[in-house]
């Protein structure tokens, strides 16, 4: 049989520890999520209790779908590591200026912004770029190329796709990926941090 | 990506962060590859920009600027 919980909507770390205390009674669950975070802890957690582990996606939803191919010996498993996602902040790019005020200032504030991202000790899980924010990952806006080695370094990168049609410019993206309302909110709403320079 | 592994750059610093902007449209005028970074914590721990290059642009910038701006300096990275 299998037992199904649904932890959508669910501050971290609770749909891991719903999930935990479960495991004591049954050998099959399914549990319903709504953020990666809440995916990788219960990952671990199958890891560390030798579960197996699966995970399919619908829509903005995870379906994750662990079993216990033998019996539990008490005290066997492992402790499995739960992390809120300390390190997952979300960074907005909502203007190619940094800050209010003269423009000129803010457009060299924002490159030297970027390019100091790629020195974090924690860099950032996302980084998303709205409104005339998409015009930083224009080859030739001075901050394409960090964008670009952040990228390369796991950084997911969204850029608002109404935005980059409406200024024209999808010729010029060549890093990141083209995007929506739903996927950007969807990031946003799931971010330990945002950060708004 | 850039083909060279670990191309040396150099800094040129200004005096105000108006003298970057004025800089970094003179040089982008000239079709020059630069980059507005922060002021390496290395030279000055106060918030500042400067205009990054590779090396291989030192002696055309240098000419540029000096010609251009009373004070300017060059630091290698």
């Amino acid at each position: 049989m299998i037992h199904k919980i649904d932890a959508k909507g669910l501050a971290c770390p609770q749909p891991v520890v719903l999930t935990k205390n479960r495991m004591k009674e049954f050998s099959h669950i399914e549990i319903i999520v709504d953020n990666e975070t809440a995916v990788e802890n219960i990952k671990r957690l199958a890891e560390s209790s030798q579960w197996s582990f699966e995970q399919t996606v619908s829509g903005a939803d995870f379906i994750i779908n662990i079993k216990s191919d033998k019996p539990q010996t008490a005290g066997s498993e492992k402790e499995a590591i739960i992390s809120c996602g300390i390190s997952g902040s979300t960074i907005v790019f909502s203007s190619d200026k940094m800050g209010k005020g003269d423009d000129d200032l803010g457009a060299i504030l924002m490159k030297a912004f970027i390019h100091t991202i790629l020195s974090l000790e924690n860099i950032p899980s996302a980084l998303v770029l709205y409104n005339s924010g998409v015009l930083l990952a224009a080859e030739n806006s001075g901050a394409a190329d960090d964008l670009q080695a952040l990228h390369e370094k796991g950084v997911e990168i969204l850029i608002c796709g109404t935005c980059v049609n409406f200024y024209n410019i999808s010729d010029k993206i060549k890093t990141g990926t083209i995007s929506n309302m739903y996927d950007i909110l969807n990031r946003m709403n799931s971010a330990a941090r945002l950060i708004n320079p | 990506m850039t083909t060279e592994s670990n191309p040396v750059y150099y800094a040129a610093l200004f005096p105000s962060v108006s003298h970057v902007m004025k800089a970094e449209r003179m040089l982008l005028g000239e079709g020059l590859a630069i980059k507005i970074i922060p002021v390496p914590k290395s030279i000055s721990s106060d918030c500042g920009v400067c205009i990054r290059f590779e090396e291989k642009l030192l002696d055309k910038i240098e000419t540029i600027l000096k010609n251009n701006f009373e004070t300017v300096e060059f630091r290698k990275l």
